[in-house]
């Protein structure tokens, strides 16, 4: 059986680069060429339409960038058309990606009105002097508005993104940005950990971080602060409210299929073969410029996963969700035996970070903090 | 045969002394040039020095020659031959062996910087052979160069006449045909009988994969045909030469090598012990009833265990290792079994520099991922049943109650350096243990001489020598004697498990000092893991240093989206390749720079 389908759009631009930042994002010079880029995402689409096999959407993600750059209209534009050329599920979860900025506050009702049923508000801190040092160009007065008033749009839920493990930040730094969060009732929190990554000016001049011992402490504390506070931790780094998970991530870590659509989206799309299943990757072309090139292919590459990936694949997702994983599942997702598992996850059993029964993996306490580790015996053996 | 007469008076053997960075390599570059060898374009820099190491260091490891023609002054073309001697103190043993081939030395000399230490105990050695010492004052074109100085030097120190020494700069070319016009009149050519019994010196012998064994040889009396039958003076055996010839420095065949000249001969011998390096080759037929004077074997002074990371490449490790000392007679080694890191090989070298070399060929050349243990010199312990050992590595240092003495290598050090650093290098030596016999005055160089414990000598102190004298400080040593010392082996241990690989043999009045900065250093090494892990060093039973590598407290990706797969699997894949060079311990992974922290203490 084929595994669910989500959708996800990307925006590729935004006001400015955060230097933390590494998706595949570009600063604005001109205005967005709105009207072209819809154009472009549709005509992506339906290049696609072969990998939905009859499948509904469950979910659609417009992220970026800054999706909320694009006007309720060309939303509008964009989910009407989706819903032209592939069928969504009942209750499909459709998000989109906003800045707390005042510009885009005033468009949130709109895009409620085109079909967006989830907000994800990219809040970051309410330091003022972190937001400027994070490269965000928002104050933490629109945060809290923005917060607001996406709580009385009538959405199904939405999240606030919040990152820990700032530059010099404390562990009272990091606690009062952590409580000014929940203040604000969000049904979803997404609290992460800044980590350096390559190609980021961040990479490239390194902020002073705060060292293990306080990151530990902020994420023990923080941790115990959400849960209190009614939240449920269902991933590393997602915390909701009862009823309010995102479906559309947790697609991702159930290693479900998506289609990507947009500057550098990736696409995973399971295909049944004679002798089972193969799972196929695709990536998108990366610059506004060349993905708005009506002369040349929106694809820029595609490729099958060699077997040998698949459990890393499989595992490097569903170890995030904090829960037991249905043995059966990854036969089906995968397409290996069982025993492929099992083989992939022994030395991980020894040392204590994965628990079984017949049907179910466990994570060990000692398992979640260490997901690399468990996944150490599953790279790099080709 | 008159023709024959006449080559031999026109004969020039030499080999150059200097110190590195002192020009050695572009002067031969330069003579080579000068002598049309090579045509320019294949002037590769520096083409004496053929291992890719060599070059990159910027030092002459293997001896090698070349055979040049120069029409002189006088009108008449002489044949010069000249042997490339390795420059760093770990090799001075390889220069004694250059030089048995040659009448005449360059003694090279910077014109900046001065006599160095290195260059002074090889111009002895020279001297000590009646050798001819040519002075050449080098890059005079350097604003700083003071030849008149470092002339007064040089006759001050080395005590031979320097005040009309040849100045050149072998980087812009000025000088050089001095430098050959003076080779050709101021070295003697070579005696030797070319109708006598055939005597051919050894210098050095290498293994070649198409060849077999090629020896580098100076003909001493009679002459040698390709076709001949050879006879290899010490084992007997005898070989049919299948090619002789020079190096122009390309390989040259020539067919026949006559008394008084440098070349190779090659005879199909497949090991290089075949045909022993300072040994004497004669024909079979007329034998020569007397093998000539060769030279003293040299003796590895460090030892240090040599492990495969990943077991798998035991056997290989052991083939290159075996390819390894078919061009180095000097490497040493025999299996040793560590607790702690398995299989592997003891293995002795002439110095630090030397054992650096042959890791990184291992590693470079033959693809093999390498822990070595710290080095050790070697004691001498006399035990209470009265027998004697020699201990070469700390595991093997018998049972305390069991010692009755240790006794530890001493060397002679002979140290040159300018006045305004004496203080600093003094400091040093007393630091080091050392014992100051002998202090000289020359000009504005001092020449000093301690005898310090080899251990002190080998581990760090030319570094530190170099850096405390601002590099102008310079250092040669041998080993003097045994002499008794207190002596005991510090122990590590990493969560309460000694790791034999990482004992370490050292002074009592320093054990607690490097115990304390060993432990130490290994924290800083080791990285945090998924528990705590307690590193203490030990003298037999007692504790005398602990630190601890805290736990790591998460290894967690902290997110990770449909897009970031490909990613994020790459940076897994990237810390899971830097695992890959650590070796695991019980349950702890210790990278291969823990191994040689040893080395790091005690400064």
């Amino acid at each position: 059986m084929l595994p669910p389908l989500a959708l996800y759009i990307h925006v590729p631009w935004c006001i400015q680069k955060c230097p933390y930042c590494d998706f595949n994002s570009h600063a604005l010079k001109q205005d967005i060429p709105e009207q072209a880029y819809i154009n472009r995402l549709l005509d992506d689409l339906r290049a696609d339409l072969a990998d939905v096999q009859q499948r509904p959407l469950n979910s659609i993600f417009i992220g970026g960038g800054t999706p909320s750059l694009l006007s309720a209209d060309a939303i509008n534009r964009l989910l009407q058309g989706v819903q032209q050329l592939i069928p969504l599920a009942p209750n499909c979860e459709i998000t989109l990606e906003a800045n707390p900025g005042t510009f885009e506050i005033e468009r949130f009702a709109g895009y409620v009105r085109a079909g967006v049923t989830r907000l994800s508000i990219g809040v970051q801190s309410l330091s003022a002097s972190q937001l400027q040092r994070l490269g965000r160009i928002h104050d933490p007065e629109q945060a809290r508005l923005a917060a607001k008033h996406a709580g009385q749009l009538g959405l199904n839920s939405f999240n606030l993104d919040l990152m820990h493990g700032l530059p010099e930040q404390t562990l009272a730094d990091a606690m009062a940005d952590l409580d000014g969060i929940i203040a604000l009732q969000p049904p979803h929190i997404s609290w992460y950990q800044l980590t350096i990554e390559p190609n980021t000016a961040f990479a490239s001049r390194p902020p002073q971080l705060p060292d293990d011992d306080i990151l530990w402490d902020i994420q023990q504390q923080g941790h115990d602060k959400l849960i209190a506070a009614g939240y449920q931790q269902y991933e590393v780094s997602a915390y909701a409210k009862p009823g309010h998970q995102s479906k559309h991530n947790r697609n991702y870590w159930e290693f479900g299929d998506y289609l990507g659509i947009g500057c550098g989206a990736h696409s995973k799309i399971t295909v049944m073969t004679d002798n089972g299943l193969s799972i196929r990757r695709c990536e998108k072309i990366k610059h506004p410029q060349g993905y708005l090139d009506l002369t040349r292919p929106l694809r820029y590459r595609s490729w099958t996963v060699a077997e040998d990936e698949l459990p890393f694949e499989f595992f490097m997702n569903y170890l995030r969700l904090f829960e037991a994983i249905p043995k059966q599942l990854f036969v089906e997702r995968t397409g290996l035996e069982l025993a492929r598992a099992e083989q992939a996850l022994a030395s991980a059993k020894t040392k204590q970070l994965i628990d079984d029964d017949q049907q179910y993996w466990h994570t060990t306490e000692l398992g979640r903090r260490y997901l690399n580790s468990i996944l150490d015996d599953m790279v790099g053996n080709d | 045969m008159p023709e024959q007469a006449f080559n031999q008076k026109n004969i020039r053997n030499f080999s150059i002394i200097a110190h590195i960075d002192h020009g050695k390599s572009t002067l031969s570059d330069r003579l080579i040039q000068f002598c049309g060898g090579l045509a320019d374009r294949e002037m590769a820099e520096q083409v004496l020095d053929s291992m890719d190491i060599e070059r990159e260091r910027g030092i002459t490891i293997k001896a090698q020659s070349v055979t040049l023609h120069y029409k002189a002054k006088d009108g008449e073309t002489y044949q010069l031959n000249f042997i490339d001697t390795p420059g760093h103190v770990d090799f001075s043993y390889e220069v004694s062996r250059s030089l048995a081939g040659c009448e005449g030395a360059l003694l090279v000399v910077d014109a900046a910087q001065g006599v160095e230490a290195q260059t002074l105990a090889n111009c002895y050695t020279a001297l000590e052979m009646n050798l001819e010492v040519v002075p050449i004052l080098n890059k005079i074109d350097l604003p700083s160069a003071e030849p008149m100085r470092v002339a007064e030097e040089i006759e001050d120190i080395v005590g031979i006449e320097a005040i009309d020494a040849v100045q050149c700069s072998a980087k812009t070319g000025i000088g050089i045909e001095d430098v050959l016009e003076r080779i050709v009149k101021q070295i003697p050519p070579p005696e030797g009988d070319p109708e006598a019994p055939v005597q051919a010196l050894i210098i050095d012998s290498w293994f070649d994969n198409y060849q077999g064994v090629v020896s580098l040889v100076r003909v001493k009396n009679g002459v040698i045909r390709a076709g001949d039958k050879m006879k290899v003076m010490s084992t007997g055996q005898s070989h049919l030469i299948d090619k002789v010839g020079f190096f122009s420095p390309k390989q040259t065949e020539s067919g026949v090598l006559r008394s008084g000249e440098v070349g190779f001969v090659i005879a199909g011998i497949k090991d290089i012990h075949g045909a022993p390096v300072g040994d004497t080759l004669t024909l079979t037929k007329n034998a020569a009833d007397k093998a000539l004077p060769g030279f003293k074997k040299s003796k590895p002074q460090v030892y240090a265990g040599m492990f495969p990371i990943s077991s798998d490449d035991y056997e290989s490790f052991r083939d290159a290792l075996g390819k390894l000392s078919l061009n180095d007679a000097s490497l040493f080694y025999e299996p040793e079994n560590s607790g702690a890191l398995g299989f592997g090989f003891r293995v002795g070298f002439l110095g630090m520099l030397h054992m650096e070399i042959i890791q990184e060929r291992l590693e470079r050349e033959y693809d093999i991922d390498l822990i070595t243990t710290a080095p050790t010199v070697v004691y001498k312990v006399l035990k209470k049943d009265g027998t004697e050992v020699m201990v070469d590595n700390p595991t093997n240092l018998p049972p305390i109650n069991d010692i009755d003495t240790i006794f530890e290598p001493i060397v002679e050090a002979n140290i040159l350096v300018p006045q305004e650093y004496l203080g600093n290098v003094i400091t040093l030596c007393v630091d080091k243990r050392g014992y100051q016999t002998k202090m000289v005055y020359h000009g504005k160089q001092v020449a000093v001489t301690y005898e310090l414990p080899m251990a002190e000598v080998v581990m760090d102190f030319f570094d530190r020598l170099k850096s405390t004298s601002r590099g102008y400080a310079s250092l040669d040593y041998q080993f003097k004697h045994f002499q008794e010392a207190d002596m005991v082996r510090v122990d590590i241990m990493i969560n309460g498990d000694r790791v034999d690989a990482l004992a370490m043999i050292t002074h009592r009045n320093n054990s607690q000092g490097r115990g304390r900065e060993l432990v130490e250093k290994m924290r800083e090494l080791i990285p945090r893991q998924m528990f705590d892990i307690a590193i203490q060093a030990a003298i037999g039973g007692h504790i005398i240093a602990r630190s601890t590598v805290k736990q790591l407290r998460k290894n967690v990706l902290a997110k990770c989206y449909g897009g970031d797969v490909s990613r994020k699997k790459k940076l897994l894949a990237k810390q899971k390749e830097g695992k890959k060079r650590m070796k695991t311990l019980g349950n702890v992974e210790v990278p291969q720079e823990a191994f040689l922290a040893v080395l790091k203490v005690g400064k």
